[in-house]
């Protein structure tokens, strides 16, 4: 039993750290910029399938993969912000909301149109088989997108307290007017925090494709937990999604063991719930 | 009159008749409504794939094909040679669109017939619409219950029901105990939309009432993104024999999460749906060999048949049949024959065509003891056999031993 | 004057619509897009006046849908008997969810919203007495005139214009009454509007449980008119975003912006699916989804937008 209580709280953590890196884009944007996106599941749907075409076409394996899926996505998310995101941002709350869900219906439908619509998995060997460590076993997969999800989390939350282009994109997520006054551009910043952004959600989705399947509706599946993850945290905290991530991987693993699957969401959104009335600003959120 | 002479009469009275037939109905109109996007667009897609090969089979001449009704012969050879045209639907996967789509086939689009639409809960809705305008629905692959209780005259079921699955299974359970196996303990692992949770019930209460012991029953979602709890689960309590209720993307996770912490049940049943979809044999067959699964149908030795419309199929779509698309195609193929058989595009006549079907075995691709339907619409020669996942990625008929093509492999190999 | 020539033209346009547009589909066409303006214009309430983004709306949709069937399976009655049921569960639910998620600001509100729909129709899909994952469905064959089940869409198309009528009569006399503009002072500023002894958290829970209570007649006329309803078709976050998309779409906050958008998006839907559906590739919502960035993009307050607030100043010049 022990043991196996081990193993559940190590396959929650991974879990966890999974939700995080899925996240944190996420939580990036929404921080700088106030804007909910809808489409976020669907850069990460993405994201794998960039994993998928380096694997099928190239013949390469994650060291590939996550790199290129990096840039793509980043190119993506830019070309999003100049083409629709910049124009919606100053519109109301709602217009954001409808721009990006219809933004995620064309990436969702563009996929299923260019790859059509079977599951698709990347070959086990990628990135090979298990790790017994001691009486529990960990996919490798998972691991490697643990301790990525980690080195992400760390990485942004340093560049963005730590660097002059950090202090400046907080500057522009803070009051876009007076830091224009200050001679820097919202424009480009919030262009590189959508670049940023889409990259770690394009490095996210490459490793996901490492033990999860491929499909075009992927993205709907992933979207709510990022959505939840990144609320939980605090909107535009990094280290609160990766909080959160973990938080809710445990969670759910634990209570899918011992309450049963079908109610582990029900836990998740009702602990969710709870923990806004009590912190109406997420867990690591500024007022 | 010479008897050259004659023949000549007699081939331009029945040219006449042709032409006539051609006139009054130069194309006869089914509708098909499938899920072509959303969620469940996998299946709906290959399901448009298998019904197109059979119309390909039906409007041109295929005497390779032996007994298939109208296989012989280009065209409907009832109505005059008429073409069959179909008219696909996208039902988004959501009850409302099955449904308007429904109508707008029946009133717009004056097709005669309707077939659909995969998920019960459309098939219901779209159905519903049918019957009130008196149009026949025949559906070859929903399997939820409620579907012919409802009193409907229109509305016909070609495909086996849960309770025809459970009796499988639990045969073959006693069969195999008789063999040596240990049975004791019997695990259920279902998703919890319509399908999950109406098998699990079924299949539960059936083996309740024959003696056999459900000790675990492990319900989940879907979409869900991750199971190692529930194989924890499995892993704790260390069934005999685990059966599996699944779609594609929740096989695909057991199936990878099985192998990484390292779970293998003695006897491990699935069925169909996810389990038997090509893209999860392709994705994650290797590393689920020796898995049980039920199915009506079979690929067959080269030259026969059900070989040749699987390699017409193939073609088109890039995979194999399976259970669900060959059923989905064999449910079309019965609704073409009654309205060939009609010999008319009334729909009352097509009803009454499809109250009289009574085909043999050797009209069909399906391994059916044939097709009849009941009072309620439901075909009572609806019958499946047990299959098994064995040297690489091929499902093999292993039970009842006279359609078995290979013995039965116990302990479940995995990986 | 164009105003005032406005709404004759279009109370003759919804009237005489399904005797010129008289094929089954058209009429069927119309009914749905009143059925959906239905309930947009009842997340407009909160979401558009009050401006509280609600992504969860199909809480009280269900509730609604959920309700009518169910008092058909177990009571008996026809379906639409149930709407008493499912307005009042949709008010207790709003009350309950409302109190601890509606002093959330902006997006925490609406991920809360997200939140307790998913957890409704989780919740739903596990009991057996609401049908679990199968769904409940109403009477087959109709038994009498009242289970409302028409062949024709004919029946449908009035009764709910007759129902839209009443909710956007409801709608502005909201909108002019003393509810109103507390909701509007509490969409500008809800510091300014408490600082100004508005109360706040009441007018907002008073706007939330009227605007689910709405979203229930909507859901009930659905379970009607389809006879069916499981926890993806009721239950399910697409029901929300809809009901978002079509008010955001024609102009949140206006009295006529969900039916505008409704008008746009329903035969949208319906023509691309119907043109485009059959080939299986998904085109339908390549171009859906284009549709609703291309407004969003040149128009992100709603396609009604600029004309009210053109009137606006012209009557503010007026009066000066």
């Amino acid at each position: 039993m022990s043991s196996t209580f081990i193993q559940v709280i190590a396959s929650g953590l991974l879990l966890g750290a999974v939700y995080a890196l899925f996240s944190s884009g996420l939580t990036l944007i929404w921080g700088m910029m106030n804007v909910i996106n809808f489409a976020h599941g669907d850069f990460v749907m993405l994201g794998m399938y960039v994993a998928f075409v380096v694997w099928t076409v190239m013949g390469g394996g994650p060291a590939a993969a996550v790199p290129i899926a990096a840039l793509v996505l980043a190119s993506l998310g830019i070309v999003c912000y100049f083409v629709l995101i910049r124009h919606i941002t100053r519109g109301p709350m709602l217009a954001q909301i409808l721009g990006t869900f219809g933004l995620a219906l064309l990436l969702r439908y563009s996929a299923f149109w260019y790859f059509g619509t079977s599951f698709r998995t990347l070959p086990e060997t990628l990135v090979g088989g298990t790790l017994p460590i001691g009486p529990i076993r960990i996919e490798s997969s998972r691991l490697l997108a643990g301790v990525v999800a980690l080195v992400v989390t760390v990485c942004l939350h340093l560049l963005l307290t730590r660097t002059t282009l950090g202090s400046r994109m907080l500057a522009v997520a803070e009051d876009a007017d007076a830091a224009e006054l200050m001679g820097i551009r919202p424009d480009r910043m919030q262009a590189i925090a959508w670049g940023l952004a889409a990259a770690a959600t394009g490095i996210a989705g490459a490793l996901i494709a490492n033990f999860f399947y491929v499909a075009p509706s992927v993205g709907e599946t992933l979207a709510i937990v990022a959505f939840v993850t990144v609320s939980l945290g605090g909107f535009g905290s990094v280290p609160g999604a990766l909080a959160a991530g973990l938080l809710i991987g445990i969670v759910e693993q634990v209570s899918a063991y011992a309450i049963g699957a079908i109610y582990k969401d029900i836990v998740v959104y009702a602990l969710f719930v709870l923990a806004l009335w009590l912190r109406p600003v997420g867990l690591m959120g500024r007022a | 009159m010479n008897p050259t002479g004659l023949a000549r009469l007699l081939a331009a009275a029945a040219f006449g008749l042709a032409v006539t037939g051609a006139a009054f109905a130069q194309s006869v109109k089914v509708g098909a409504i499938y899920p072509l996007s959303g969620v469940a667009a996998s299946v709906g897609v290959y399901a448009k794939a298998a019904i197109e090969v059979a119309t390909d089979i039906v409007n041109n001449d295929h005497p390779e094909l032996g007994d298939l009704p109208l296989a012989k012969g280009a065209g409907l050879t009832g109505l005059g040679g008429a073409k069959l045209e179909v008219v696909f639907a996208d039902n988004q996967g959501t009850p409302a669109a099955g449904q308007n789509q429904a109508i707008r086939l029946i009133t717009e689009e004056k097709v005669v017939a309707i077939n659909g639409a995969y998920q019960s809960g459309i098939t219901l809705t779209a159905s519903a619409a049918a019957e009130r305008y008196g149009i026949p629905f025949l559906t070859g692959d929903s399997v939820a219950a409620n579907l012919t209780e409802r009193g409907f005259k229109w509305f016909f079921r070609t495909t086996p029901i849960a309770s025809d699955f459970a009796r499988i299974y639990m045969e073959f359970l006693k069969d195999m105990k008789a063999k040596g196996a240990r049975i004791d303990s019997i695990a259920i692992v279902h998703e919890n939309t319509e399908y999950g949770t109406s098998v699990a019930s079924v299949v539960t209460s059936t083996f309740k009432a024959n003696g056999l012991n459900i000790t675990q029953n492990i319900p989940y979602s879907a979409n869900a993104t991750d199971v190692q709890s529930q194989v924890l689960q499995l892993k704790d309590k260390k069934p005999d024999v685990l059966i599996f209720v699944s779609y594609t993307a929740d096989a695909i996770l057991y199936a990878k999460t099985m192998k990484s912490l390292d779970y293998k049940p003695p006897i491990m049943i699935a069925d169909d749906a996810g389990f038997s979809d090509p893209s999860f044999v392709a994705a994650v067959g290797n590393i689920v060999q020796g898995v049980f699964n039920r199915s009506s149908w079979s690929v067959g030795a080269p030259g026969t048949k059900t070989y040749l419309v699987n390699d017409m199929y193939k073609k088109k779509s890039g995979v194999d049949l399976d259970d669900t698309t060959a059923r989905i195609m064999q449910g079309f193929m019965v609704l073409v024959d009654a309205i060939n058989r009609a010999g008319s595009t009334e729909p009352a006549k097509i009803q009454a065509a499809l109250r009289a079907t009574d085909l043999k075995p050797s009209q069909l691709i399906m391994g059916f003891k044939g097709v009849k339907f009941d009072e309620k619409g439901q075909n009572v020669l609806a019958s499946a056999l047990v299959i098994q996942l064995q040297n690489g990625v091929n499902y093999v008929p292993v039970w009842p031993k006279d359609q078995a093509a290979a013995e039965p492999v116990l302990v479940y190999k995995g990986w | 004057m164009m105003k005032r020539a406005a709404w004759p033209i279009a109370s003759a346009v919804l009237l005489g619509y399904p005797l010129i547009f008289s094929t089954p589909f058209q009429q069927r066409l119309g009914a749905l897009i009143l059925l959906y303006a239905i309930g947009a214009s009842a997340w407009n309430i909160v979401g558009g006046y009050a401006g509280l983004i609600s992504v969860g709306h199909a809480v009280f949709f269900g509730c609604g849908a959920y309700g009518a069937l169910a008092s058909y399976q177990y009571l008996g009655l026809p379906p639409i008997g149930g709407l008493p049921i499912g307005v009042a569960a949709s008010i207790g639910i709003a009350a309950i969810v409302g109190i601890p998620t509606l002093r959330l600001s902006g997006h925490y509100f609406s991920m809360a919203t997200i939140a307790v729909a998913e957890l409704v129709r989780l919740v739903v899909s596990n009991s057996e007495w609401l049908g679990g994952a199968q769904g409940l469905s109403g009477p087959p064959v109709p038994r009498t005139l009242l289970d409302l089940s028409f062949v024709s869409a004919l029946p449908y198309y009035y009764v709910f214009l007759g129902v839209l009528a009443a909710m956007l009569a409801l709608t502005r006399q909201m909108e002019r009454s003393r509810i109103g503009y507390y909701l509007r002072a509490i969409h500008d500023s809800e510091r300014a509007a408490r600082t100004l002894g508005v109360p706040v958290s009441r007018y907002k829970l008073y706007a939330y449980m009227m605007s689910a209570a709405l979203t229930a007649v909507a859901g009930a006329l659905y379970a009607v008119m389809f006879g069916f309803v499981d926890p993806e078709s009721g239950l399910g976050i697409l029901i929300s975003i809809k009901m978002l998309i079509m008010a955001a779409l024609g102009g949140a906050g206006l009295l006529l912006g969900p039916l505008a958008g409704a008008v746009i998006l329903v035969p949208l839907e319906e023509f691309s699916n119907s043109l485009l559906g059959g080939v299986g590739a998904g085109v339908t919502f390549l171009v859906y989804g284009a549709i609703i960035v291309v407004i969003a993009r040149l128009q992100p307050g709603g396609l009604l937008r600029p004309i009210p607030g053109a009137l606006r100043k012209r009557s503010a010049r007026a009066k000066s």
